[in-house]
């Protein structure tokens, strides 16, 4: 089966995110989650356009 | 005691999910799938119903409201808004209203050289590497007449399109939920499906390549078009697994194009088209969600394959198939919807309608898994005597 870059639900991993900052002060988990929820619905919008339109 | 709203909606989901499971209900379900039908109902242009989202949900609510004994129904049949697509300037509809008759249906147009192909033949290794960075970088801004892609000069139209394109779909998939609750609550009406899944082949060849390019990339380029399949396919599932009901009562939808017999091949299908369509439907339905395979066109020759799928897992809607004949290949593993001619319900007379919904009740209700319903999907062509004729007819004779 073909794998590829591709992670179903991300756009932009927390990962390569996180590289950004120097230092997370306080609660890194809050951060991150609120980076995913805006990320997952960016990918959900971005495949409605193409299977919904 | 006339029964609340909420009692009609328990019943009639109760009714809906016993017979999507294959079970008998108390009565045949009637789930309509009703487009610009519901707009003419209510007293809306297509125009309104597809590019105006309040009168586009607001004609089901009407339709609920004007025919009796619907038990689910789509919650927006005319699935594409216009003024969500217009906002950022999407490039393959004819809208009504604009590029049409005020009362025609919207209309796909596909690219009709390999120049303008949303997708080129030597992009595929692209795509398959990376399918999120092509869709962003590449088809968006291909298929929108403002979008441009990184590297070029950026633009203000550009900057704008994207904006509107969130806001006008955030706002779009807000309305679809709130208008699900008024189908519950103002009409006790069970919104029918939740969720779309697109055969991962068939968003290649509808969306990406086109009908012809994938015909040519079938003997060109067989091994990057099965590739392209094979990275498309969690995307699809995971879509569609992410959108769906979360109680799971409700299936998602399944439009089933080119795996219709008279696109390609069986030998095509086999081997391109239903190794994917079969792993992602498992994969739903390991989920928790049924998936309503809305067999538009003929599928007869490729039936016998979905008899692998698990039990239950799907629900086989006909659309130009002998309905009897999909019974009796499917009919033991697998609910059964259609059955309603279009042609009859746009040129016939209700006494025609009642007969045919009499005769279908009559032969599929006492099994179970059988949910009525037009051939396909219904639009403004649609005499609107003969659809309360068809709900009628359910009503008086489906309850067995």
């Amino acid at each position: 089966m073909q794998e590829s870059k591709s992670v179903p639900g991300v756009c932009f991993p927390w990962e390569e995110k996180k590289k950004e900052y120097a230092e997370i002060k306080g609660d890194e988990e809050v951060v991150k989650a609120w980076w995913e929820t805006y990320d997952v619905h960016a990918y959900v919008h971005l495949w409605f356009c193409v299977t919904g339109l | 005691m006339a029964k609340s709203m909420q009692e009609l909606y328990e019943e009639r989901m109760d009714r809906y999910w016993k017979a999507n499971h294959l079970q008998k209900p108390d009565k045949v379900p009637f789930r309509p799938c009703a487009a610009e039908l519901a707009g003419k109902i209510a007293g809306y242009t297509a125009q309104q119903v597809t590019h105006d989202p309040d009168l586009g949900l607001d004609a089901v609510v009407k339709m609920c409201q004007a025919v009796p004994g619907i038990d689910a129904t789509v919650v927006n049949m005319v699935f594409v808004n216009t003024s969500v697509t217009e906002s950022y300037g999407l490039k393959y509809y004819k809208v009504p209203g604009i590029d049409l008759d005020a009362d025609d249906s919207f209309q796909y147009i596909e690219p009709q050289t390999e120049e303008d192909a949303f997708m080129k033949v030597e992009e595929y290794d692209r795509f398959i590497e990376d399918p999120n960075e092509f869709v962003m970088n590449v088809w968006l801004p291909r298929t929108s007449k403002y979008m441009v892609p990184p590297g070029e000069q950026n633009t203000w139209k550009n900057n704008l399109a994207w904006l509107k394109n969130g806001i006008a779909i955030q706002q779009y998939f807000q309305k679809l939920g709130a208008n699900v609750a008024r189908m519950q609550t103002e009409t006790g009406t069970v919104s029918s499906l939740a969720g779309a899944l697109k055969a991962p082949f068939d968003i290649l060849a509808d969306k990406f390549r086109g009908f012809r390019g994938i015909a040519y990339d079938l003997h060109r380029c067989p091994d990057k078009v099965l590739k392209a399949t094979e990275a498309v396919a969690p995307h699809m599932a995971w879509n569609c697994i992410a959108t769906a009901d979360p109680s799971r009562k409700v299936p998602c939808s399944h439009w089933m194009h080119r795996g219709a017999t008279g696109f390609f091949s069986e030998e095509v299908f086999e081997k391109f088209h239903w190794p994917t369509l079969k792993m992602v439907t498992e994969q739903i339905w390991e989920a928790g969600i049924q998936t309503i395979y809305y067999a538009e066109g003929k599928w007869a020759r490729n039936l016998k394959h979905f008899r692998q799928l698990p039990e239950q897992s799907i629900i086989f809607h006909c659309d130009k198939d002998d309905i009897y004949e999909v019974k009796r290949v499917l009919g033991d593993r697998f609910a059964i919807s259609g059955g309603v001619p279009n042609d009859m319900l746009a040129f016939g007379e209700p006494a025609d309608v009642k007969k045919r919904v009499k005769q279908l009740i009559t032969d599929f209700g006492p099994d179970g898994g059988y949910l009525l319903d037009a051939e396909a999907i219904m639009q403004q062509d649609v005499k609107v005597e003969n659809f309360i004729a068809m709900a009628q007819a359910c009503e008086e004779y489906g309850y067995i």
